[in-house]
């Protein structure tokens, strides 16, 4: 089916053809001379035309059929794949952090605005002690949550960002899904690119066990 | 005449010399044949079967890598079948490999990780029973079985360069593992070699685990600063912490062809973190304007010492270094006989003998460098080794197939007898015949505790070598008798087929020692010190009046022990000023100090070459591209060799100034990692001599120095001469390492 080349009509968009779909504003010439242009400022001055547009809001007013966001009482719906200030998730089964500082997101980062630093702690594990993201420079172009190999760092809906410093715009503990909501559950996923597919369980193979 | 064998492997006609495999043939030719044991340093290790290819006429598989080719012969190395068998050796490592490459230190420059995707592995259908495999903490290196796939380079390298032999397979088909040999836990001399040749992430350096990943280190190839080898290492450096500026995380090298010491590879953090600020400077300038002299250690640059002969020539200073000095007397009375400046030999000139002398060093630990080459020789060439030195040293057991040991201060009679052998029917002149023919033979043989038969043991040994090395060692170099054991050596050098090697004592002695004019150290005052003791301190160390920037912060060149002119380059920003800074405000006029890289010394053989010129790097067969090696510089040979003078005895309590494994000097001392056993070690007979027992705190003086240290009982040793560790403290570098002391108990 995608191997056949479907013919797409589109609108003749050609703008110098007569039948196009296109057609030119209607607009009166300047005026050339004195008198035309005193003309145009009395007509301007006295048609109330500030008028038409006072009453089109009293109208709307009147009629109480809003259409306006309320922000910030009122907020628009965040598409998954938004790119606001990231977010650090945590593992579904045992509530620990996804991210395993492998460093990829620092080293991908184009802005260069992530820092990490590892240590091997008492457990013979690797811990990550420090995680920044400088947000005065992020561009939130995506690149981290991309390159990710565990999905522990994605963008969420989190555009508000207001602060005396930077610096305090994001702390690694801010960015972490919060424990609390970790054990409710309400974890969300992220949906974007290197998200898991739907029935991502069925294409499993397990391995080979003879023994 | 050595015979070529022509044979064709994939078609392509190619020759390989006697001895030669068929792998190492190909990959001199550029065809590719996959592996995942093969080093090229130790003899094949075999155990991974990757290297296999097919030979025509020959049944089954051929294992390329220790086969040589017969004459004629077809060799194809990448068939179906040969793909196939390839493949299922991938499969076979992935089983139960952990799925940890996120966090796994090799991760992004892993063999295994390659090999599998180099040959698509993407499912498996072998399998077996995975075994619980605790990870082993062995000190400074630490070993996880399960990531381990027992290619068994490690205990190759340890066994047949390193000479440690302190790892071994423990074979257990699956469950086989790699074990400290004839230990509970490894005891080593922790070169950390295993770490660098280990394709996977089983064998990792415990201070650098999980601290950084391959791909977010930069790496900086330099040249090691802590001894006379000038072994090639890499830098890797990333920033510290999250603001942090950069740091060393670890050093590399390239394993395939050269070794590193555990000082290389673990003390690389003895860059200077101290700035240095104007007031400090003005303050400098003002030093050496009313100085009277400039004393500085071998621990510099040529380019820093070319500086410092500048300052000299311009303000009428005088300049002290007794390292470099004695060091250059001592070839320049061997000069005096051999006609040239520079010895003869090399550490691959060591690699490849199949007879060494070495003589008056505890080369071990003075240079690992050597040791390893010895090693190269003992295990690949069968070299027979003979170690001259008053102490036996555990370490050079292994490689050792003849101890020599003399009485301490005969070093001079030492080799008048070993000359006197191995010269015996060499053409020598007229005066040097009757040097030999005037010898007290009775007397030497008394005094130097050497017997004649110890000598003809050692000929006749020796009968059958084709390429035989002296190695020179420290002792004999600020010896009294310095200047006659020079002649002594330059003599059999000059007449005989042995090539001869002088160690120098620290990482540029001998660049020292060619660029600069030295006097003798004479205590006065007014001397302005050049990382080292001096009224006003410009150093790198602690402590210091004006900071400097270390070795490891800084562009330039040292000298080898082979004659090489090595680079060093910048792993480390310095903030502060340079000594040529200090050249500057004297007139000396040069923006940096590598533009005086090309205006070095050409009377003792360095070249125009331009520091940016340089090269550092090893081919993929292993030729040395670093640097250049210095030209061989003539000069006349009118020494006469000097009646020998009476032994000196050494009785009652002796010290040996020589530092324990993995130290060298106050840079290593400063390294983290390193550990920094600074403790007075004697045997059990030492203490009874000296009435003091192990854990007494002692009191030692000798000359004019006095130090305290922690005396310890060490069953390795025998005799009556203890070891003293130098690198924590300075020692006078021009007297004799064996002292008479005075050793009290404090209380």
């Amino acid at each position: 089916m995608h191997n056949e080349h479907v013919e797409e009509h589109f609108n003749n968009r050609n703008v110098t053809e007569l039948d196009s779909n296109y057609y030119m504003v209607d607009i009166a010439d300047y005026p050339a001379d004195g008198w035309g242009k005193f003309k145009r400022a009395l007509k301007r001055s006295f048609r109330g035309e500030l008028f038409v547009g006072l009453w089109v809001v009293l109208r709307e007013m009147i009629k109480f059929d809003v259409h306006t966001v309320q922000y910030p009482a009122e907020k628009m719906p965040i598409g998954p794949r938004y790119r606001a200030v990231h977010e650090m998730k945590r593992l579904w089964e045992s509530d620990t952090e996804r991210c395993i500082g492998c460093g990829l997101c620092e080293k991908i980062c184009i802005s260069n605005c992530i820092r990490i630093d590892t240590r091997v702690d008492e457990n013979s594990r690797k811990e990550v002690t420090e995680y920044s993201i400088n947000l005065g420079r992020c561009i939130f172009c995506g690149y981290c949550a991309e390159v990710c190999p565990e999905l522990a760092i994605t963008h969420g809906g989190e555009y508000e960002n207001a602060s005396d410093q930077r610096e305090h715009f994001i702390m690694y503990q801010d960015m972490l899904t919060p424990l609390d909501k970790m054990k409710a559950g309400t974890q969300l996923e992220f949906e974007g690119f290197g998200a898991i597919t739907p029935h991502e369980d069925e294409r499993v193979k397990k391995t080979p066990l003879a023994y | 005449m050595n015979k070529l064998i022509n044979f064709k492997i994939d078609g392509i006609s190619v020759e390989a010399q006697k001895g030669e495999t068929i792998l190492s043939v190909a990959r001199k030719a550029g065809i590719y044949i996959p592996t995942m044991c093969y080093i090229s340093k130790t003899s094949p290790c075999a155990s991974c079967r990757m290297c296999v290819v097919e030979a025509e006429g020959v049944e089954g598989f051929v294992l390329s890598c220790n086969t040589p080719p017969t004459e004629g012969i077809e060799i194809s190395t990448n068939t179906p079948a040969l793909q196939n068998e390839r493949t299922n050796i991938m499969k076979l490592y992935d089983v139960n490999h952990p799925l940890e490459c996120g966090v796994c230190d090799k991760s992004g420059e892993c063999d295994l990780q390659n090999k599998t995707l180099e040959f698509n592995v993407e499912r498996q259908s072998f399998s077996a029973r995975d075994q619980l495999r605790p990870t082993q903490n062995w000190g400074l290196i630490n070993y996880e079985p399960s990531l381990c796939i027992m290619c068994e380079k490690c205990v190759h390298v340890c066994n047949e360069v390193i000479g440690d032999d302190a790892i071994e397979v423990k074979f257990g088909g699956y469950s086989s593992t790699i074990i400290p040999k004839n230990s509970e836990t490894l005891d080593c001399t922790f070169c950390g070699e295993c770490i660098a040749v280990c394709p996977v992430g089983a064998l990792i350096s415990s201070g650098f685990k999980y601290r950084a990943n391959a791909w977010e280190l930069s790496r900086v190839p330099s040249t090691c600063a802590h001894c006379s080898a000038g072994c090639p290492l890499e830098y890797e450096t990333r920033h510290s912490s999250i603001n942090g500026e950069n740091e060393i995380y670890r050093v590399k090298n390239n394993f395939e062809f050269a070794s590193l010491c555990g000082a290389g590879r673990f003390g690389f953090d003895f860059d200077n973190k101290a700035q240095g600020n104007e007031s400090a400077f003005n303050r400098a300038i003002e030093a050496i304007k009313g100085a009277k002299a400039i004393r500085f250690s071998s621990m510099i640059t040529n380019e820093e010492a070319h500086i410092l002969q500048l300052l000299k020539e311009k303000l009428g200073i005088k300049l002290f270094n007794e390292d470099a000095r004695v060091f250059g007397e001592f070839m320049k009375s061997y000069s005096s006989v051999s006609g040239k400046v520079h010895h003869s030999g090399s550490l691959d000139a060591i690699k490849q003998s199949d007879a060494v002398i070495i003589i008056g060093g505890r080369i071990a630990t003075d240079n690992p460098g050597v040791r390893y080459a010895l090693t190269t020789a003992s295990k690949h060439n069968g070299a027979k080794i003979v170690y001259a030195h008053p102490m036996e040293d555990t370490l050079m057991q292994s490689v050792t197939t003849q101890m020599m040991k003399y009485e301490v201060g005969t070093e001079e009679g030492v080799l008048a007898l070993l000359a006197h052998v191995i010269l015996s029917e060499a053409d020598l002149s007229d005066s040097e015949r009757a040097f030999f023919d005037e010898l007290d033979f009775g007397y030497l043989y008394a005094e130097t505790n050497i017997g004649e038969e110890e000598l003809s043991h050692m000929m006749n040994s020796f009968s059958r070598a084709k390429k035989r090395t002296l190695i020179i060692g420290n002792d004999l170099i600020a010896h009294e008798r310095a200047s006659n054991i020079a002649k002594l050596a330059a003599l059999i050098e000059k007449y005989s087929d042995f090539s001869l090697v002088v160690v120098p004592r620290e990482v540029n002695t001998l660049g020292v020692s060619l660029i600069n004019t030295l006097e003798h150290d004479e205590n006065i005052p007014d001397v302005v010190g050049y990382n080292a003791k001096g009224d006003f301190v410009i150093s790198s160390l602690e402590g210091a009046d004006l900071a400097v920037a270390a070795l490891n912060q800084q562009e330039g060149t040292f000298v080898s022990i082979d004659n090489r002119v090595l680079p060093t380059n910048v792993a480390l920003s310095f903030h502060g000023y340079t000594l040529n800074d200090i050249a500057k405000a004297f007139g000396i006029d040069k923006k940096n100090t590598i533009d005086y890289t090309q205006e070095l010394n050409k009377k003792a053989g360095f070249k125009t070459v331009a520091f940016d010129d340089l090269e550092n790097f090893l081919s993929p067969f292993g030729d040395d591209n670093r640097g250049y090696l210095l030209d061989e510089v003539a000069c006349k040979a009118d020494g006469e060799l000097e009646e020998l003078e009476d032994m000196p005895e050494f009785n009652g309590t002796i010290v040996y100034h020589c530092d324990p494994v993995l130290q060298f000097n106050n840079y290593t001392f400063k390294a983290e990692q390193l550990p920094r056993e600074n403790f007075l070690l004697g045997s059990a007979q030492f203490g009874v001599a000296a009435r003091i027992s192990d854990g007494d705190n002692v009191e030692i003086s000798f000359g004019a120095t006095k130090i305290q240290r922690t005396f310890k009982l060490d069953s390795e040793l025998k005799g009556t001469i203890a070891l003293n560790p130098t690198f924590d403290i300075s020692v006078d570098a021009s007297r004799y390492r064996f002292e008479k002391s005075k050793i009290v108990r404090v209380v």
